[in-house]
């Protein structure tokens, strides 16, 4: 019974994968506007026919669109995604160079986010009606409006302009030559911003699924019966409610790891900050169409391996799913 | 149960492996302290320099007093001498005044009379010669205390620069640097050309000592100054030069200075320090386009390169320039060091640290902050006066020669219509735009395209904003407003255009609202549609190829500096498409521009090509192949407490080796 359900999971995901693979294919290539000007820069007018072709032939667009999707496919099964347009750069060591950052930034706003969306939640559904519930309701779903490149800027004037007390971007001090804590010190002090954004960004959504969830838990039958037997809210509140109430929570945590890299794209370009999300950021703007596919496939992946997670997660965590 | 065991075995092997990756990015770029350490004994050695020229003026002040002593004692002498001789003129006149027997005494007297004059005379010329040498001595030590006090103030002076640039310029060398500007202007940091823009924008012997050209504009010969190296230490010579030529033209591939290089056949190297470039066709401006902006690469470097654009250097190019290149991180910065054997003098800045940030926003913000100490773009009009409030930034001023126009398809109509184009032209408040959209910050547009800070410049263009003209203009022609909606007609249609525009460039979209109203007074509908900058360029320029036609009615357009910069490249705008317009993005095609354009690349005489000019410019203006609205204003923000050396180039702006070279070693 399982192995067949794993068989139609793992069916499941192949096609996702060939959907997504063919679409990050396609994307770059349906965006009006031409790679050549990156490549060939202002002058590109003066370019004799003889040039234009030449540069063309050079970076492989002269190929049928199937031999260059076929290319793709032979690129993300070796793993050699060949050079960027822009920096002429090996694609992969670009890619290397950037994911480091992303992961920490968005490893960090997860698990702050996480932390204050399931605190605040859990307070908000515990004191519900009241206007400790409905401030912090309110102030959410403000938070949530907000779009994040105001709020990054707004965080950079106040702490980075005003007050001189954080970096306004970049990962670490350019040309520093910091070495030991001093070079640690700088890697904090640069991620704080960009964290404190994505985090503030991130929490609503953490905290609506946990007030809800635990709303519809407090209003279950054993709770009642938990209280009728004698229980303290203590006991209540980590003993029945809270543990009934994290599985939902941890599927949207799940699904936001896949997600926040995609986050990243704006509130990297805010901060000038080294990941991926600003290599997509300067990819997409510049055409640069082998470095677009290749970033686009870590994004595929990271959504689609979180999702496994979450897939794989949810009967550890629920027992009730065991068994179905 | 075992299998969720692995899954949660799992999850801790990704948490290892971000955990992992994250210590990885911590621990890289443990790059050594040296450099800091050499920067800090340049410093050093030159605070030392000061103080060994300090006591020097000390001697020297010592060497002063001792002699005004010496002087002092001379007088006394003198004085002493004096005496004396008073002494020996009233012996004498007593023995006059005595009997026969005086004199003896007389003589005596005489003679100590004489001895006493001689005396006093000697010790007249030692003291004026005392003095002469106190007054030397005093000078030297002046001089030697100003000298000192000026290696100083150098030595205190900026160790490292910080500029702000707005996107990545790859690895910088010839192949790969990215944009017009600033990465060609960070690109000739660390190379330089035969010649070199002065502060004018007029090309002056640079690598070359002397540039001469023949009467019929096909051969240009120079000589070029010897004993310049390269970063590391081998020499430069003309077959540097040639190999520099021959690899431009052989790998055309993405490299700007092949096309410098059209129509040369030869270079022809006459000696070490000596070459001809020959040409098929007579070319003239040949300076400004080529000799000025081809940087010279080392042939013993790039001989083995065969793919230049994909070739690794490491993080070092080697040429001749005044800095050097030591660290790239990609996306990130890029670090240059000066090269202290720079031949025409050491850069007044140790080292430029340029760091890239992802938009305006980024970079204004770290000028703020002092993160940076200058940016190396121009800055929006609404910030000149924000910026310029605050302490210590500074603003540097000046012409550029970028431009703001209206583009329309001048191919159809109704645009083909002399009368419309006219008519648009005179309904365009350009003082409005300047004053409205960039605050003061940039100069009106010339209906004749040139600048007016340009030396060929046609003053006879002025622009004339009149709406009761440009009605007129329309009425006359027919266009007229039949069903009383407010908007003309033409052909039986509503004269009703879109005027597409790239969203990005947010001063461009409110010159594009501001020519909505501006048409709407002569009843010409229009709308904006304010696209992605890739959309933008398909729909004026598909393809970025003039052959492959417009898909726009009209649209807000501008050039880079150096389409304008260079007058001659004139003819690339306005020649009919097939006439070599390649820039002709509005289909505009006439006769006598053709011919004009023909002639103006081999025109011999400066004052011959000027006289085309003026022409062309005349009839830009009656013609309008486009509306020229205005030229933004080049500002740079800088802080002045760390460097305010800034060399602003016409047209150019502050961006190149100039501003960081000591004035004196400015052309």
């Amino acid at each position: 019974m399982r192995r067949r359900l794993d068989v139609r999971r793992l069916t499941q995901y192949g096609v996702v994968v060939v959907v997504a693979v063919t679409l990050n294919f396609l994307l770059p290539r349906l965006m009006p506007g031409n790679p050549l000007v990156l490549i060939a820069g202002v002058d590109v007018g003066l370019l004799s026919p003889d040039e234009r072709a030449e540069i063309v032939a050079r970076v492989g667009l002269d190929a049928p669109l199937w031999k260059q999707y076929l290319r793709y496919w032979g690129d993300i099964l070796t793993g050699d995604f060949g050079y960027s347009f822009r920096s002429s750069r090996p694609i992969v060591d670009m890619i290397w160079d950037r994911l480091p950052w992303t992961l920490l930034i968005t490893g960090l706003s997860l698990i702050v986010s996480a932390v204050a969306g399931v605190i605040l939640g859990a307070i908000s559904a515990w004191r519900r009606g009241t206007k400790t519930d409905l401030g912090m309701l309110s102030g959410m779903i403000s938070i949530e409006s907000l779009p994040s490149f105001w709020l990054g800027m707004l965080l950079i004037s106040i702490f980075a302009v005003q007050w001189g007390l954080l970096p306004s971007s970049h990962a670490v001090t350019p040309a520093s030559d910091l070495v030991g804590w001093a070079h640690t010190w700088d890697i904090v002090s640069h991620a704080v911003l960009p964290v404190v954004t994505l985090s503030i960004l991130a929490t609503p959504g953490v905290y609506m699924t946990m007030r809800y969830s635990m709303l519809e838990t407090l209003g279950e039958d054993y709770i009642r019966t938990a209280r009728a037997k004698g229980a303290g809210e203590r006991r209540v509140l980590f003993g029945h409610v809270a543990r009934n109430t994290i599985a939902p929570v941890v599927t949207v945590l799940a699904l936001r790891i896949g997600f926040a890299f995609g986050g990243t794209v704006i509130v990297e370009t805010v901060f000038t900050y080294p990941g991926l999300g600003r290599l997509v950021f300067e990819a997409v703007s510049g055409r640069d169409y082998p470095v677009m596919q290749a970033a686009f496939l870590v994004f595929t992946a990271a959504v689609l391996v979180a999702n496994l997670a979450a897939d794989l997660l949810y009967p550890l965590i629920d027992p009730r799913t065991r068994t179905s | 149960m075992t299998t969720m065991r692995r899954f949660a075995s799992s999850k801790a092997l990704i948490l290892v492996v971000a955990l992992g990756l994250m210590a990885a990015a911590c621990g890289g770029e443990d790059t050594s302290s040296e450099e800091v350490s050499a920067a800090q004994a340049q410093a050093a050695a030159a605070q030392s320099d000061a103080a060994a020229a300090q006591s020097e003026a000390a001697a020297a002040q010592s060497e002063a007093e001792s002699a005004q002593a010496e002087a002092e004692a001379a007088a006394a002498a003198l004085a002493q001498a004096q005496a004396d001789l008073e002494a020996a003129q009233a012996a004498a006149s007593a023995a006059m005044e005595g009997d026969e027997a005086s004199q003896s005494a007389l003589a005596d007297a005489q003679a100590a009379l004489e001895e006493a004059e001689q005396r006093a005379a000697a010790t007249a010329e030692a003291s004026e010669a005392a003095v002469a040498a106190a007054e030397s001595a005093l000078a030297e030590a002046e001089q030697a205390l100003d000298e000192a006090m000026m290696e100083q103030e150098a030595a205190a002076g900026p160790v490292t620069v910080r500029a702000a640039i707005t996107g990545d310029e790859a690895t910088l060398n010839p192949y790969t640097y990215i944009s017009g500007f600033p990465g060609w202007n960070l690109l000739m940091l660390q190379y330089d050309s035969l010649m070199q823009l002065d502060a004018d924008g007029i090309p002056q012997p640079w690598l070359a000592d002397t540039v001469s050209v023949n009467a019929d504009l096909t051969e240009y010969s120079f000589t070029m100054v010897e004993g310049v190296t390269w970063h590391d230490g081998q020499p430069l010579t003309a077959h540097d030069v040639d190999f520099s030529v021959d690899y431009y033209i052989n790998n055309v591939e993405a490299s700007r200075f092949a096309r410098d290089l059209r129509g040369v056949e030869d270079l022809v190297v006459t000696g070490d320090y000596s070459a001809t470039f020959v040409l098929g066709s007579p070319k003239a401006g040949f300076e400004l386009a080529a000799l000025a902006d081809i940087p010279i690469i080392p042939r013993h470097v790039w001989e083995g390169v065969e793919v230049p654009s994909e070739h690794d250097f490491g993080a070092t190019n080697i040429g001749t320039g005044p800095y050097k290149l030591v660290e790239y991180v990609e996306g990130q910065s890029y670090r240059f060091e000066a090269n202290p054997d720079y031949f025409r003098g050491a850069p007044a800045v140790a080292e430029l640290v340029v760091i890239v940030y992802a938009d305006d926003a980024g970079a204004q913000a770290a000028i703020r902050t002092g993160e940076v100490d200058v940016i190396f773009e121009r800055i929006p009009p609404e910030q000149i006066p924000l910026l310029d409030a605050q302490d210590p930034l500074d603003i540097a001023l000046g012409p550029e020669f970028t431009t703001q126009m209206i583009n329309y398809d001048a191919s159809k109509r109704p645009f083909d219509d002399v009368a419309v184009r006219q008519a648009i032209n005179l309904a365009m408040d350009r003082q409005d735009i300047v004053d409205t959209v960039f605050l003061g910050a940039a100069t009106v547009g010339s209906p004749g395209w040139i600048h007016p800070e340009h030396r060929s410049f046609n003053p006879s263009m002025i622009p004339v904003h009149d709406v009761a003209a440009a009605n007129a203009l329309l009425d006359e022609a027919g266009y007229l407003d039949s069903d009383g909606d407010g908007v003309r007609e033409f052909d039986g249609q509503p004269m009703s255009f879109e005027i597409i525009t790239n969203a990005p460039d947010s001063l461009r979209l409110r010159i594009a609202e501001l020519t909505v109203e501006m048409l709407a007074d002569i009843g010409i509908e229009t709308s904006v549609a304010a696209v992605e900058t890739g959309t933008w360029e398909q729909a004026v320029w598909p393809e970025f190829n003039v052959n492959n036609g417009r898909n726009y009615d009209i649209a807000m357009w501008g050039w880079s500096a150096p389409v304008q910069a260079d007058p001659l490249r004139l003819p690339q705008l306005v020649a009919s498409i097939p006439m070599g317009g390649f820039l002709n993005l509005t289909g505009y095609a006439s006769a006598e521009m053709d011919a004009l354009s023909a002639a103006l690349p081999v025109e011999s005489t400066e004052a011959g090509r000027i006289a085309i000019l003026l022409r062309m410019q005349e009839i830009i203006a009656e013609e309008l192949p486009f509306v020229l609205l205005l030229y933004p204003d080049g500002a740079y923000v800088y802080d002045s407490s760390v460097y305010s050396d800034w060399e602003f180039i016409a047209g150019q702006g502050i961006v190149s080796k100039l501003s960081l070279l000591p004035p004196s070693a400015r052309p």
